[in-house]
Parts: C-alpha cells; structure tokens; sequence
C-alpha cells in the first residue's frame, strides 16, 4: 500500500472512530445533562484556539498572506456578521475582501 | 408531515455552501500539486471529512512523508479530534430514540453540519431531525467532492495568490459561526477560553496544544458556567 493511501485509509478510521464514540458515549442522555454541556464547550473552545491559531500563526500557504491581512479579514468579518443579523454570505465576502484589499495594499 | 430532508439540504446550499466549496477548491488544488491522484483527493474529502486534517495529510505527502505516515496520521487526527465533542454534543440534539438511527448520520459530523443543526434543529420537530440532518449532510458532501475534483483540475490555472486567499476562507468561516452564537453566555465563555486557551500553543507542539487548549478552556468556560448557574 502506498504511503498515501495508507495515511489516507488509518485516518479516516480513526476519524470515524472518533465520531461513533461520541455518538455512543451521548446515546441516552438528554441536552440538559452536564456531561452534553461539557462537551459542547470542549468543541467551541476546540473550535475557537484552531481559528486563533489558523489566524495568528499559520502553517502552509496561509502563512503567506500577512498578519495585518488575516486580521483585517476577521475583524470585518466579525463586525459585519454580529451587525448584520448574523447573516453569514454577507460576512463571509466582506471578510475575505478586506483581507484581499490589505494585502494588496502591503505588496 | 413533510420530511425535513429538503430544507436541510437548501440550508447547506447557502453559505455553508459557498464556504466550504472555496475551501475544498483549495485543497484539490493542493493535493494536486503534491502529486497525489483526483480519487485521492476525493476519498479524503468524503472519508475524514475535516479540513484541518486533510491538509495535515497533504503538507505531509508534499514533504514525501519525510516525518513518516505514523507522525502525519497522528497529527490530522489530534487536529479533528473536535469530532468526539461534537459527535458528544450533537447527539442528544438530533433526537433520535435509539443510537442504530443515527448511524447514517455518524459521517457527516463535522464542523459546518454541527455548527449549522446546533443551530436550525432545535425549531425543527424531533422526528424530523435526522432527515435534516442527512439533507445538510449528503449536500456538504456532495459540494465539497465536487469542489475538490474542480480544484484540482484547475490546480495549474490557480496561483499561490489565489490559493491562500481561498484557504483563509477556512478559519474565516468558522469565526463567524462562533461569532454568531456570542450572543448565548455559554458558547461566549467557551470561545473566549478557547482562543485565549491557544496561547498553549506557544509552550506545546501544535497538535498537541490545539488539543490541550480545547480541553482546558473547554472545562475552564464549563466550570464557570457551573459556578455562575450556582450563584
């Protein structure tokens, strides 16, 4: 088996692993059980230290795009969601423009 | 009753939609250029099924496996190993009576689906929940296999430029969905530990601290939602 189909096929498993543990662990309890609220803030930290991460300190091609960018992206992003009724495309593309026009503005 | 299979699937086509296709454009793209084939950028598209560790998998086989299978293998699951929490929290949520129902839905727990049934199914009615969640699910899929395949067919016509602003659209995405939840007192406590919580990753190797933080500042907005509900 090549390398890449191996990573590949053991990743996946664990990955599905992951998800029917969770699936098993959870049968039976109801939303209101601490455990349920525990793990739901596990996952929106999880969630929230990947995009402070992904953000501040990039691996790959992302780490291309300049700090003041990234920044710009998110921040605009942030405000036009929470100011707009939390409308996502609209926030999305506004992100995404701004990290694209400060970018071009530092090259 | 209508099944709630067809609005699910017209929520996935909206924004989630567009975020994911640019991001998975992206990534076929990349695993283009690390010389793998479109059936694999496609088998890991739909098999693991979260970004981060895909690319894990991808900057791994650009370096030739340098770190060897076992390192990178390692490092895509610590990095979604969010799945557990979430497949933990979305469960009780999607209402189903016994644990053999959800199993067709069991693939598609992942950030985008999770964040958007968090979401959209409590107004939906408890038996309907499932089938909701099969049409956001089997939508998602379906556009981030098509994506994938695309990019990486134009992977020549795209320039690194390109290639990075897609890939920003990523985490940008997921902010806005914690951002749209901070509003609620409990998933605010938990993102502001969390992101705060990330600073581990300046003592720990990345998987390792992407891990560490979610638990500690997990547990940290738990515990002070436990004290504040007390008093």
């Amino acid at each position: 088996m090549a390398p890449a189909d191996l990573a590949l096929a053991a990743t996946a498993l664990a990955c599905l692993a992951l998800r029917l543990a969770g699936v098993w662990l959870a049968g039976g309890l109801s939303t209101e059980h601490p455990a349920i609220a525990w793990a739901t803030a596990v996952a929106q930290a999880t969630l929230a230290a990947f995009v402070t991460l992904a953000i501040v300190a990039p691996a790959g091609a992302l780490a291309e795009v300049p700090l003041a960018a990234r920044l710009a992206g998110l921040g605009l992003g942030v405000a036009v969601c929470l100011g707009f009724g939390r409308r996502m495309l609209p926030a999305l593309l506004a992100g995404l423009a701004a990290m694209l026009l400060v970018r071009a503005l530092l090259a | 009753m209508p099944s709630a299979f067809l609005p699910g699937l017209r929520e996935a086509l909206g924004a989630p939609g567009v975020a994911m296709a640019a991001t998975f454009l992206a990534f076929g793209a990349a695993v283009q250029e690390a010389g793998l084939s479109p059936g694999w950028a496609l088998l890991a598209c739909w098999g693991i099924y979260g970004m981060p560790g895909q690319l894990v998998l991808v900057q791994a086989a650009a370096t030739g496996w340098a770190g060897g299978v076992g390192a990178a293998v390692m490092g895509a699951v610590a990095v979604n190993a969010r799945f557990l929490p979430m497949a933990v929290s979305i469960t009780p949520v999607l209402g189903a009576n016994s644990r053999w129902r959800l199993l067709p839905a069991v693939p598609f727990i992942a950030v985008t689906p999770w964040a958007a049934a968090m979401r959209a199914l409590p107004a939906v009615a408890r038996p309907e929940r499932v089938s909701w969640f099969l049409g956001f699910g089997l939508t998602s899929w379906v556009v981030a296999g098509l994506a994938a395949l695309s990019g990486y067919h134009l992977a020549g016509a795209m320039g690194a430029e390109a290639r990075a602003a897609l890939l920003f659209v990523n985490p940008l995405y997921y902010a806005l969905l914690l951002a749209a939840d901070l509003d609620r007192p409990a998933p605010r406590r938990a993102v502001l530990c969390g992101a705060a919580a990330a600073s581990l990753a300046l003592l720990l190797p990345a998987a390792t601290a992407l891990l560490a933080a979610g638990l500690v500042g997990g547990t940290l907005a738990f515990l002070l939602g436990r004290r504040r509900g007390a008093g």
